[in-house]
């Protein structure tokens, strides 16, 4: 019964803080929201367009753009402010169509549209030819109704909508896209990005940064005065483990309980989950445990457990997916917890895998849950004997 | 003036003494930004590897794989030819190729009659922008045959006669499509990832002294440190001055630290040097002003750090210290602008991409003493009872 005393009386310091509250629920909230607008898109190229008054012809080709599962169209008011939106990385390229457009296409001339770039940006280059494929399909229609009037006669216009319906009929060289796989190496893009991710790293900073009580607890002598009461060191122990693995789990249960209910996510297999959940709030409380033997006061622990744990963080695939960087990164990576659990909720998440899809993801966890209590106890151990 | 130099100077070299300042005024920063730079080496560009599978070898396809091979598109697209397309399949499934291109037998043919033929991509779910831009650059290339065959139809819909079909399609085959992309260059750089991320985390940890100045206020009020100064003929506003000027010199020396290790080590673009160092002292000014501001509204020790806490997380997180801002919906880029390191992300942004100079930041600037006019104002009266209480 003593451990469950002394993670009680734990666990009430912390809920009575409302700092720790704030870090706790507010902040990782929040920050699930912002990075799960943010984090998105990057299957698609930005395009920004200034229409200087093309007429018929300019809508056509925005609608066009805007139709292209490549292109994410953005419209702005002037050159200047378009310009200053490339430079920023706002939008990969911006295109100017010009207000003689419509009427110049209607006189039989041909029209360049101005596609404003950065220089030596090669994600710029492959959005160019992203543009350039919807702008040459959109100018084979102009192309089929000025040769239809010249040798035909009739108006432009009818012979725009007669090309236009043809476009279907006629037999075309197509270009047609074949998936040969459907294994996702990563999470879906959004708030199923954000969420798990935030998960791993907040339970994890939110412990590390929990050994400040530790710390403090050390410092006023409250260990030293607990082991003259019949308290074992190892009971002792095994209560400030519970309270920091209940913490964690409290956190990633408000975390998951949020994501599916406000964001939609969908977590997987329950019980896959549920393991994973679980074995991550002992890995984090076992950091927790270990900050607190490691860390000489409370201050060091407040300053150095968010540092640590954005390194870790950023480092394990939380704030980047690691398919997108260099193998030896990614190798590097593999060194955190993090990675094996996000990895896992990838493979639940983005896979629809089951247990068995995670088994190696969760026996490394077992593995870094396991050496992690054992270290954190034998120091903790040590020094209250 | 010589008092608050005094405390100033007690409190830096307190400060220089206590290894967890120099970690989270130097070493996190510059660590957190190399990573970043180490992980995204290489990620700033656009390039991927494409197979092409020719199994009709005439020359339509001869052309296409010229095409492919042309300068502009070398740059986005080395070309890997393979045998057949299975060991394309297998290629992009196990990711040594981004994506394929399969010619099919008899294209060249197909294309060159009126017959429908289809190039494929082979695509992956993990690296699907690669086969896009595949299908593109192959669409562009196809754009001109289709053009002429709708050309054709379109002319006989509209009256003319089947039998001149073959005239039509000799006659369509001068045409050219009339609209066309032309590119032209602003003259900026793209912003490099180690550039972006380099000012934002030293600006993440430079709001992080507003907890630790705070904080230090209260625990020397705590010891009765403040009421026996005050003791001394020594003024208030010069216990508040000391205290301010140091941490000004601490969030200049970080920010200029930061800025030089990260230069010199990984590359990173801070922009002209005077436009930088004006946005850096505006932005330190804004911090000095936040943490009189906290002082002014916590009661302990406690409380500062709760309050600092929230507003440096806060601060980073709509400023954009975690994300790259330029590519979040434009209601984050306006919210951005309400915070001084949002302005200041935007400067230093402006400053690498254009090589600007003064001129660039000067609205920044203005935006960022704007914020600490205000904050500052507020903080002046409240700070100035937490230090006579």
């Amino acid at each position: 019964m003593t451990p469950i005393a002394i993670a009680k009386a734990s666990l009430q310091r912390v809920v009575r803080d409302r700092r720790a509250l704030f870090f706790m629920i507010a902040l990782p909230i929040l920050v699930i929201i912002i990075i799960g607008a943010t984090v998105r898109g990057y299957n698609r190229f930005s395009v920004g367009v200034v229409d200087l008054g093309s007429g018929r012809a300019g809508h056509d080709l925005v609608a066009a753009l805007a139709d292209s599962s490549d292109l994410t169209v953005h419209a702005y008011r002037s050159t200047a402010s378009a310009t200053t939106a490339v430079a920023r990385g706002e939008v990969s390229l911006a295109l100017v169509l010009p207000a003689s457009m419509d009427a110049g296409l209607r006189a039989g001339r041909s029209v360049a549209v101005t596609a404003l770039t950065e220089e030596a940006s090669t994600t710029q280059e492959a959005a160019y030819n992203a543009v350039a494929s919807v702008v040459a399909s959109q100018g084979s229609r102009l192309q089929a109704a000025r040769f239809a009037t010249s040798v035909q006669g009739g108006t432009l216009d009818q012979n725009l909508s007669r090309a236009a319906s043809l476009e279907a009929r006629v037999p075309v060289v197509a270009v047609e896209t074949l998936q040969v796989d459907a294994r996702s190496n990563t999470l879906p893009e959004g708030f199923s990005y954000s969420t798990p991710t935030m998960l791993v790293l907040f339970v994890f900073i939110n412990t590390l940064t929990g050994a400040a009580s530790i710390i403090e607890t050390r410092r006023l002598g409250m260990y030293e005065r607990m082991s003259v009461a019949p308290v074992r060191p190892r009971a002792i122990v095994a209560g400030e483990a519970m309270s920091l693995v209940t913490l964690s789990l409290l956190q990633a249960l408000l975390i998951v309980g949020t994501g599916a209910l406000l964001f939609g996510v969908s977590w997987g297999d329950p019980l896959a989950a549920a393991t994973l959940v679980v074995l991550w709030a002992v890995v984090a409380a076992g950091v927790g445990l270990l900050a607190g033997t490691l860390f000489r006061s409370p201050e060091q622990a407040s300053a150095l457990g968010p540092t640590l744990g954005i390194l870790f963080g950023m480092l394990g695939g939380c704030m980047w997916p690691l398919s997108i960087v260099s193998p030896a990164v990614r190798a590097i990576g593999h060194a955190t917890p993090h990675a094996w659990a996000v990895d896992a909720w990838t493979a639940l998440i983005a896979r629809g895998a089951g247990f068995a899809g995670i088994a190696t993801d969760l026996a490394v966890l077992v593995a870094f849950a396991v050496a992690l209590m054992a270290l954190a106890t034998w120091r903790l151990g040590r020094r209250l004997v | 003036m010589r008092a608050a130099l005094v405390i100033a100077r007690k409190d830096l070299r307190q400060r220089v003494r206590d290894r967890s300042a120099i970690i989270l005024g130097l070493v996190a920063p510059v660590a957190i930004a190399a990573l970043m730079s180490l992980a995204f080496n290489g990620a700033d560009t656009f390039h991927f590897t494409l197979g092409l599978v020719d199994q009709d070898h005439g020359p339509v396809a001869t052309a296409l794989r010229q095409n492919l091979e042309l300068p502009a598109l070398r740059r986005i697209v080395t070309l890997k030819v393979l045998d057949s397309e299975a060991q394309a399949r297998e290629e992009v499934r196990s990711q040594r190729v981004a994506a394929a291109l399969v010619i099919p037998p008899g294209f060249s043919a197909a294309a060159t009659s009126s017959a429908s033929s289809a190039l494929h991509t082979l695509s992956s779910v993990n690296n699907t922008i690669a086969a896009d831009v595949s299908r593109s650059i192959a669409s562009s290339f196809v754009a001109q045959i289709n053009a002429d065959r709708l050309s054709v139809a379109t002319a006989i819909a509209s009256g003319s006669p089947t039998s001149r079909a073959a005239v039509l399609a000799a006659a369509a085959t001068d045409l050219r499509i009339p609209e066309q992309l032309v590119q032209r260059p602003l003259g900026a750089h793209p912003v490099k990832v180690v550039s972006y991320y380099a000012p934002a985390m030293a600006i993440l940890f430079l709001f992080f002294t507003i907890s630790f100045s705070s904080r230090s206020f209260f625990a020397e009020r705590a010891q009765g440190l403040i009421e026996r100064l005050r003791a001394a003929p020594v003024h208030p506003a010069e216990i508040l001055l000391g205290k301010v000027l140091s941490v000004f010199v601490f969030g200049v020396a970080s920010l200029g630290m930061v800025w030089l290790v990260t230069a010199a080590a990984f590359g990173a673009d801070w922009g002209a040097p005077a436009a930088a160092g004006l946005v850096c002292a505006s932005l330190v000014v804004a911090t000095v002003c936040l943490t009189a501001l906290v002082i002014g509204l916590a009661r302990t020790q406690r409380q500062a750090e709760g309050i600092a806490s929230a507003v440096v997380f806060i601060l980073a997180l709509v400023g954009g210290n975690f994300v790259f801002i330029s590519t979040a919906p434009s209601v984050m880029r306006r919210l951005a602008l309400f915070t001084p390191n949002g302005w200041a992300l935007r400067a230093f942004t402006d400053l690498s991409t254009t090589g600007g100079g003064l001129h660039t930041v000067a609205v920044p600037v203005l935006a960022i003493l704007a914020f600490s006019g205000v904050v500052g104002a507020a903080a002046v009266r409240l700070a100035y009872r937490a230090v006579t209480a």
